[in-house]
Order: structure tokens, then C-alpha cells, then sequence
């Protein structure tokens, strides 16, 4: 029965590429896969529709689908949209990166939300590019600026406590460039790393023994921001967060790269491939535009913390 | 005179909970002797231990003190599962003795490999199962052509035979019988324990049967016991069971215990 | 919505389905066989995919690196055996105090070799690693690459292995554990073993499937077990409601739970393709796997409403 299945599915599939390949038209379809929702996220996927939405109009019709957090349904969503013959993948986080990687070697799969490629691809970059059908951008924010700004705001600190989810490679990698820097300054560092929503409170109670706490691009962090602004703003511990979405719910300053604008500077790659027939394989993985120190003015006041001038307050 | 006894009980005390509300001294320094085919009846009123006394013989616990020596082995500080290859046991409830989501021919395959060890070759060759068709039939219960059936879809008393028959494939040195017919029809009932009879004389096996009904306790076996509180009160040896009749029995048992006997089940059956 | 696109999508449901089919069967040793709901296996997949993971990643044959973590996963039923039956704590509870402590092995076993010592995720992509067994890269293919063909073959062999055993002496004594222990007890068999070696195998099988797994999305990450118990419970019983009429051999059954992981994922493949939001695939799949269990119920219900003469009853 499972073998008539697949030689009927391989079949048709035969078929639909001869078909497709007749039907000539100008629209592109370009299927995008998003690891869970939450804020950042959500601000590339819209950069990403918007840039190429204005560029194309109607001749791109995108296919959006959510992987709710879940790892297994990646790489069920990842073959599907593979069965659907897209002519571009965006890979909104690392585990859609890595399943449409896997699931294809043709299609073109542009990333973004992605910290590090190199330790998610397991591969050498090449003039930053990676050589096969993967490119993206990255939403790394200078992780050494980070740590001076740790330094700048809190000239007192002694201690800084690294609050991330053991289970999110892209947040271990960013602590422990931060844990480096911040040693280099004489700084003492100490980890609090929580599995999973669950314990994350329990875990930040733990963390505000520290002076300050430092907080990466971390999705689980990013979804549960009350929660732990319910622990440090009352036990005032103020926290330097990884990105604007978390700074917002919980923290007093961020060096913000905005998820919106690498998502549509995503945007413009993936025209340049469709369009202009660019080659995936030599474009170099894209970093933010720009940062842009930021503080939170609500959290900043009520732990009285003094922020210099260079910083913009992030609006409501 | 030892190398003709099969099972010695010495000054057995077991208290269950002990220590709280519902303590109870279930036996309270049982001794008991049974020789080589010795067929014997167990009978007393609620509580007075029988259950748990073959149920410390079996291994369902560990006893608080006393020994149980079978077969000439200390048995005493053996797990149940290893006490097993030398014990046949027919539980009251029907249910218990079979493995019921396994076939026929699988339960009895089990049964004759009691208390030896499983190896990795099939489990059940072809010349068992023509043996566990012949010994079916003696059952008259029609099995024998249901060896594919699965053993949860027969009756109760279907199923005590099958147990009593699984007790019985690999000579036990001791057959436990606990109120095994307790939970059947009065005609499956009678069936079963003609059967039992059979079984337990034709093969010269030394059996314990507890049993509620004082007519077949004094009827079968060669040997009746009483029991209460925790004790055995009464030892009857044959020639006594051969004159004694139910009331005398009754009488016999005030005159030992102080009480009357409190059974409705033993008295009005 | 397209129906050559739901076809084309077919392929994909039928490998993924195949690979979590070995790790229901794994489910049904536990659940049907030895009657216990075993929840280790949400830990034992990640334990899989870790142990492949970073055996390939260093040069292990990918064959090698697969049984090397099946014996893993042995270990892991033999820690929720020992401390179900040799420290009294009940099945479920053991179960998930395995997986707990699971969750921090898998971290450091990805983490050999770096210098954090622990890692959430381990690449295995295609391109580095062409010999893996099975890749999600192949599933449209029509050739001797394709995931499907390997999967077939191994779950073909595995349920006849199985079937194999559990004829043996030693397998029906593990049955019978199953189905009655006080029976068992009183045929000689040790029941706390015998749950041992149940445990053993079921999760043994568990991190198997997680090795291949890892090796056809392309990483190893720490969470890809959550929810596996579901997922093969769910297989299980689909499998049972489908074909349990049909199938009546044990072999059979086996067969009948591998079918019921693919039909679960050709499942979430339809409400997919269907275009639905897929923030609500969780409480979709629930309510298709609430109609297969319920499906005995109502069958039940019908047959005896028809006896009553088909007149609405009360």
C-alpha cells in the first residue's frame, strides 16, 4: 500500500514538474518558515513580505507557515514546502534553517533570525558566504558593544549573571562571547540556565543575587517577558537584554538591531536571486544595518538608573 | 520418618500493618507436617488464616518469623517467582490463573516450563500441543478444539480448569488450592473438583486445598485441618474424618476454640 | 489547494511517519505488552539523536552510530526499570524522572568535544555527511536514496525480529508479565526482570528511531522528543482502531501500529495542505486523535442502540 503511495506521489510529481515547467508566468512563489511566534520574529517576517511585496506587487504569492515551537513539524513543514517547488525558502530561526537545508539542496534558502550560521550549517564561511544554497542574514548585535555597555551603565557592577535557555544554541553561543568580554574587564560572570518556560522563574530568582543581568537573543526569554520583569524590577536588578522585544518587556537598555530591518534587508536578497538570478551560494551572510543603543524609560526610572544622552528611548 | 515429609511449617507468625488501626496477627504460630501425598483439607471461620497461610507457603509475602521447609529446602527467604517451580496454584479467582490476552495452547506452553529457565527457542513445540490436546479432553469442556482461543474469552469455571490442568502439567511437590471453586456455579463447581480429586490421587500429589464447604472438606482427602485465629486447632487423620459428620465437627470446634464457629458459608452449605 | 500538492507531500508523511512507527512500536512494547505507560521515551529520542549525532559528527559510520544509539537507549530503560522496580517508585513516575534527568545527559553528550561542555544542538547536514542513512534531502526522489525504501526494509525486519521473540520461551514469559503477574509470579517468572528487559528493549527502540531522526531532518536538538509519547500513543491506537478487526497475528499488529504513525502525520500533512493556521495544528491533531479513540467507543454504543430496535434510547 505505502509503496502504490510513494510511486503514485514520485509520478505525479513528474508530471507537475512538466507542467510547471510549460506554464510560463511571472509569479513567484516563495513559502516562509517560522520557528514560533514572538515579536522579533514576527518583525522579520514582516520586513521580508513588505520588502518584496513592494518590489514584486502580485507577482509573488508567499506561503507562511508556523513550526509552533515544535522541532519534529520543521522538517514536516520544511519537506512540504519543498513538495510545493517554491523557488525560494526564508528560514525565519535556526531549526527551520537547518531542516530546509537538509530538505533541499536546490532551492535557494535564505535565513534570518539566525545568530550564527557557521556552528548551525557545521560550515566554513567563505568571504562569509557558505558556498551552497544558503545565505541570510544574521541578527547578531556586537556582542563586545554589548558588554561595554554593561560597563558604561553600571561602572559598579561586580557581577553579572547570564540568564539564558540551556536549550537554544544561538543564546549559548552569544553568552559565551559576552562571559569572554566581560572577564576581560574584570567582571565576574556566573550562568542561571533555564530548560524551558517552566523553570525559567525559578531560575531568574536565582539570577538576581548579581548586580546586573545579561540577557541574549533568546527566543524562550522573548516569549516570557513579564515573567521575569515580575522578578528583577521589584528585586531591582536591572537587565541588559540581547534585543529591543525583550528590552522592552523586562530590561533597562539594549543594543538594538531592528528584527524588522534584517528581515526586509532579507527581503531585498531574495529579489536579487529571483529576479536578477543572483547566486546564493556567493552572497555573504548580511548583518544589521545599524544598531542603535536604546533604553527602556519606565524600567530606567524605577530602578533609577541615569542614562546617558546617546541613548533613544524605545517607543511604546 | 523426615525423608517422607514434604512440607514442615514451624511456628509461622505474620502480622499484617502492624502497629496501626488495622493490624491484624493473620497467623499466630501455625505448625503443620504434611507427608508425601497427603490430600489435605483446610476449613475455619473468616479470618482464621487459611488464605494467608498458603499464601506465606506460596511467597505473596514474607513471613514476620518460623520456617517453611519443602521437599527437605528451606524455602523461607525464597521470591515467590523462584518458590514456584516446585508449587501448583489454583486461585479463588478464576481470572487469576491464566494469562488472558494469551491463547490456550500459550498459557499451557507457559505452565509447562514452570520455574525453569526461558531460553531463546520457540515457545511451544509441535509435539506439546498434540500432548495439550490429550489433556484437555480429559476435561470435557470442549477445549481442546479452542487451542487458538484466547483464554480472557472463556468462562470462569473454563478457567479454573485450565489453571487447575496448568498446576498440575509439571508434577508440583505441593498443590495449592484456595477456595478454588468458590466463585463457580454449583454443576462447574462439582465438575471442578471431581477433577481435582482426580488429578490429585491419580499423580500421588500432596495437595492443601482451603475450602468453605464442610461436607467436601470431610468427603476428599485423607487429612482435615482447622484453623482459627491464626492457629491450626483441629487435625483430623483419616479414620476420624470417616466417622465425623458436619454437627460433630461443629461441636468439636466449640469445644477447642471456646466459640461458636461464625461462617455462614461453611454452615449453610 | 491542489491536489498533486497534497500527493507531492505524500512521500515526506510516509518517511517521517515510517521512522516515529519504529518508535510507536517501541510504545507498544510498553503499553500493551508489559501495561505500563513508560513517558522516558520523550528523553530517550533526544538520547538517540544526541548519541548518532555526535558519533557522526566525529567519524563514525552512520550504521555504527545508529545501533550505538540503540544501546543507549537500553541504558535508559534499564534506569527507569532499576528505579520502578527496585526502588518502588510507580511506572509513570519513573518514566518521567528519567526523562527529567535526561534532558541534562543529552545536553552534555552533544556537548562532548566543546568547550562549553554542553550543547542544545548538533548540525548533521546532508552535504557534510552524505552516508547517513536516510535524509529528508531524498524523500522526492525516485531512487535507491530515498529515505522510504531503507525504512520499509528496517521496519520489515525489526517486526519480524520482534516476532521472533516474543514466540520464544523467553517472550512469552515477557508477555505473560504483561498480562497477568501474579500468573506469571506463579509460573516461576521474575516480573520485576521482566519489566527490566521490556523497559530496555521498548526505549532501546525509542532512540533508534531518534537516530534516524537526527540523520533525516539534518540536526540532533534537545527538545525533538517532546511529545513523542503522544505521538506514539496516538500511532498505537490509530493503528488498533483501523486494523484491529483485521489484523490478528502479532506481526500484524505491529504492522498495524508503523501504519498508524503515518497515517497520524499524513494527518497534520492534510490539515497542512488544507492551508489551515498552523497555530492551530496542535488542537487539530488532538481532535483528530480524540475521533480514532473514540471511534471503539461509539462502534460500541451503536451495536447495542441497534439491539434496543434502533429507537433513540434515553
Amino acid at each position: 500500500m505505502k509503496k502504490l503511495i510513494s510511486m503514485l506521489a514520485v509520478l505525479t510529481l513528474i508530471f507537475s514538474v512538466c507542467a510547471f515547467a510549460n506554464a510560463e508566468g511571472t509569479t513567484y512563489q516563495v513559502g516562509i518558515l517560522q520557528f514560533v511566534q514572538h515579536p522579533a520574529l514576527d518583525e522579520a517576517t514582516r520586513g521580508f513580505r513588505e520588502a518584496l511585496t513592494e518590489k514584486l506587487g502580485d507577482s509573488v504569492v508567499f506561503t507562511e507557515e508556523n513550526a509552533s515551537g515544535e522541532v519534529p513539524n520543521c522538517a514536516t513543514i520544511a519537506s512540504q514546502l519543498v513538495a510545493k517547488q517554491v523557488n525560494l525558502i526564508m528560514a525565519n530561526a535556526t531549526p527551520p534553517l537547518q531542516a530546509c537545508t537538509n530538505a533541499t539542496g536546490d532551492i535557494p534558502v535564505l535565513g534570518t533570525s539566525v545568530t550564527d550560521y557557521q556552528a548551525a550549517l557545521e560550515i566554513e564561511l567563505v568571504n562569509d558566504a557558505t558556498g551552497i544554497n544558503v545565505s541570510g542574514t544574521s541578527d547578531l548585535a556586537p556582542l563586545d558593544r554589548q558588554a561595554e555597555m554593561i560597563r558604561e551603565l553600571f561602572p559598579e557592577a561586580k557581577t553579572v549573571g547570564l540568564l539564558y535557555c540551556s536549550g537554544e544554541a544561538n543564546s549559548i553561543f552569544q553568552i559565551k562571547k559576552v562571559e569572554e568580554y566581560l572577564t576581560a574587564k574584570g567582571i565576574e560572570t556566573k550562568r542561571y540556565a533555564f530548560t524551558d518556560s517552566n523553570d525559567l522563574a525559578s531560575v531568574t530568582q536565582t539570577a538576581t543575587e548579581c548586580d546586573v543581568i545579561y540577557i541574549p537573543t533568546d527566543n524562550t526569554a522573548a516569549n516570557n517577558t513579564e515573567a521575569i520583569a515580575n522578578i528583577v524590577i521589584p528585586a531591582k536588578v536591572p537587565v541588559i537584554a540581547g534585543e529591543e522585544g525583550i528590552c522592552k518587556g523586562c530590561g533597562i537598555a539594549t543594543l538594538s538591531i531592528s528584527y524588522y530591518d534584517i528581515g526586509w534587508k532579507t527581503g531585498e536578497m531574495a529579489y536579487e536571486i529571483l529576479v536578477n538570478g543572483a547566486d546564493i551560494s556567493t552572497m555573504p551572510i548580511e548583518y544589521a544595518p545599524q544598531v542603535v543603543k536604546e533604553y527602556n524609560a519606565a524600567n530606567a526610572a524605577e530602578l533609577g538608573v541615569t542614562i546617558p544622552e546617546d541613548y533613544l528611548p524605545i517607543g511604546e | 520418618m523426615a525423608e517422607n515429609e514434604m512440607l514442615v511449617l514451624k511456628n509461622l507468625h505474620k502480622t499484617f500493618n502492624p502497629g496501626t488501626v488495622t493490624q491484624k496477627t493473620a497467623l499466630d504460630g501455625v505448625n503443620l507436617t504434611l507427608q508425601k501425598g497427603d490430600f489435605v483439607t483446610v476449613i475455619g471461620g473468616n479470618g482464621a488464616g487459611k488464605s494467608t497461610m498458603l499464601n506465606a507457603i506460596a511467597g505473596s509475602f514474607h513471613i514476620d518469623s518460623g520456617s517453611i521447609i519443602l521437599g527437605g529446602q528451606n524455602i523461607t527467604s525464597l521470591p515467590e517467582h523462584r518458590r514456584a517451580a516446585f508449587l501448583g496454584r489454583v486461585f479463588q479467582d478464576p481470572m487469576m490463573g491464566t494469562a488472558a490476552s494469551m491463547n490456550i495452547e500459550e498459557n499451557l506452553a507457559l505452565a509447562a516450563r514452570r520455574g525453569q529457565r526461558r531460553s531463546l527457542s520457540w515457545g511451544i513445540r509441535a509435539d506439546e500441543r498434540a500432548a495439550f490436546r490429550e489433556k484437555l479432553a480429559t476435561l470435557d469442556l470442549g477445549l481442546e478444539s479452542r487451542l487458538g482461543s484466547k483464554a480472557g474469552l472463556l468462562s470462569g469455571g473454563q478457567r479454573q480448569a485450565l489453571t487447575l490442568l496448568m498446576a498440575t502439567l509439571k508434577q508440583p511437590e505441593l498443590l495449592l488450592l484456595d477456595e478454588h471453586t468458590a466463585a463457580l456455579d454449583p454443576k462447574t463447581a462439582d465438575k471442578v473438583l471431581r477433577l481435582t480429586n482426580q488429578l490429585i490421587t491419580e499423580n500421588g500429589l500432596t495437595a492443601l486445598m482451603v475450602t468453605h464447604n464442610m461436607k467436601d472438606a470431610l468427603a476428599l482427602g485423607n487429612r482435615t485441618i482447622m484453623m482459627h485465629e491464626g492457629r491450626v486447632i483441629l487435625d483430623l487423620d483419616a479414620q476420624q474424618k470417616q466417622d465425623m459428620t458436619v454437627e460433630d465437627l461443629l461441636a468439636q470446634f466449640e469445644q477447642v476454640s471456646g466459640r461458636q464457629l461464625a461462617n455462614d458459608r461453611m454452615l449453610l452449605t | 489547494m491542489n491536489i498533486t500538492q497534497l500527493l507531492n507531500q505524500l512521500p515526506g508523511a510516509a518517511a517521517q511517519g515510517l521512522i516515529w512507527g519504529i518508535m510507536a512500536i517501541g510504545v507498544y512494547i510498553t503499553f500493551r505488552i508489559l501495561d505500563t505507560a513508560d513517558l522516558t521515551v520523550d528523553g530517550s529520542f533526544a538520547t538517540g539523536g544526541a548519541v548518532a549525532a555526535i558519533l557522526i559528527t566525529s567519524g563514525v559510520n552512520p550504521w555504527l552510530a545508529t545501533i550505538i544509539a540503540f544501546l543507549a537507549g537500553l541504558m535508559a530503560g534499564l534506569i527507569t526499570g532499576v528505579l520502578h522496580t527496585g526502588m518502588g517508585i510507580p511506572a509513570i513516575l519513573a518514566g518521567i524522572l528519567t526523562q527529567l534527568a535526561l534532558y541534562s545527559v543529552n545536553l552534555r553528550i552533544q556537548g562532548l568535544g566543546t568547550d562549553l561542555g554542553s550543547r542544545a544542538n548538533v548540525p548533521l547536514s546532508i552535504n557534510k555527511y552524505k552516508n547517513m542513512l536516510v535524509s529528508l534531502r531524498n524523500v522526492g526522489n525516485f531512487s535507491i536514496e530515498n529515505p522510504i525504501w531503507l525504512m520499509l526494509l528496517i521496519t520489515a525486519v525489526l517486526i519480524g525480529i520482534m516476532y521472533w521473540f516474543f514466540g520464544t520461551e523467553y517472550g512469552c514469559g515477557l508477555r505473560a508479565v504483561g498480562s497477568n503477574q501474579q500468573m506469571a509470579r506463579a509460573q516461576g517468572i521474575s516480573t520485576g526482570r521482566g519489566k527490566i528487559v521490556g523497559l530496555m528493549l521498548s526505549n532501546g527502540l525509542v532512540a533508534f528511531s531518534g537516530a534516524l531522526m537526527a540523520q533525516y531532518q539534518g540536526f540532533s536538538d534537545v527538545s525533538m522528543g517532546r511529545g513523542a509519547i503522544v505521538i506514539g500513543l496516538a500511532a498505537v491506537i490509530i493503528g488498533e482502531v483501523i486494523f484491529g478487526k483485521l489484523f490478528r497475528n502479532f506481526a500484524l499488529k505491529l504492522l498495524a501500529v508503523s501504519l498508524g504513525a503515518i497515517i497520524y502525520y499524513l494527518v497534520i500533512q492534510v490539515v497542512l495542505w488544507l492551508g489551515l493556521n498552523t497555530d492551530d495544528l496542535k488542537l487539530l491533531t488532538a481532535l483528530v486523535v480524540a475521533l480514532f479513540l473514540a471511534m471503539p467507543y461509539w462502534r460500541n454504543h451503536m451495536a447495542a442502540r441497534r439491539m434496543k430496535g434502533g429507537k433513540p434510547v434515553g
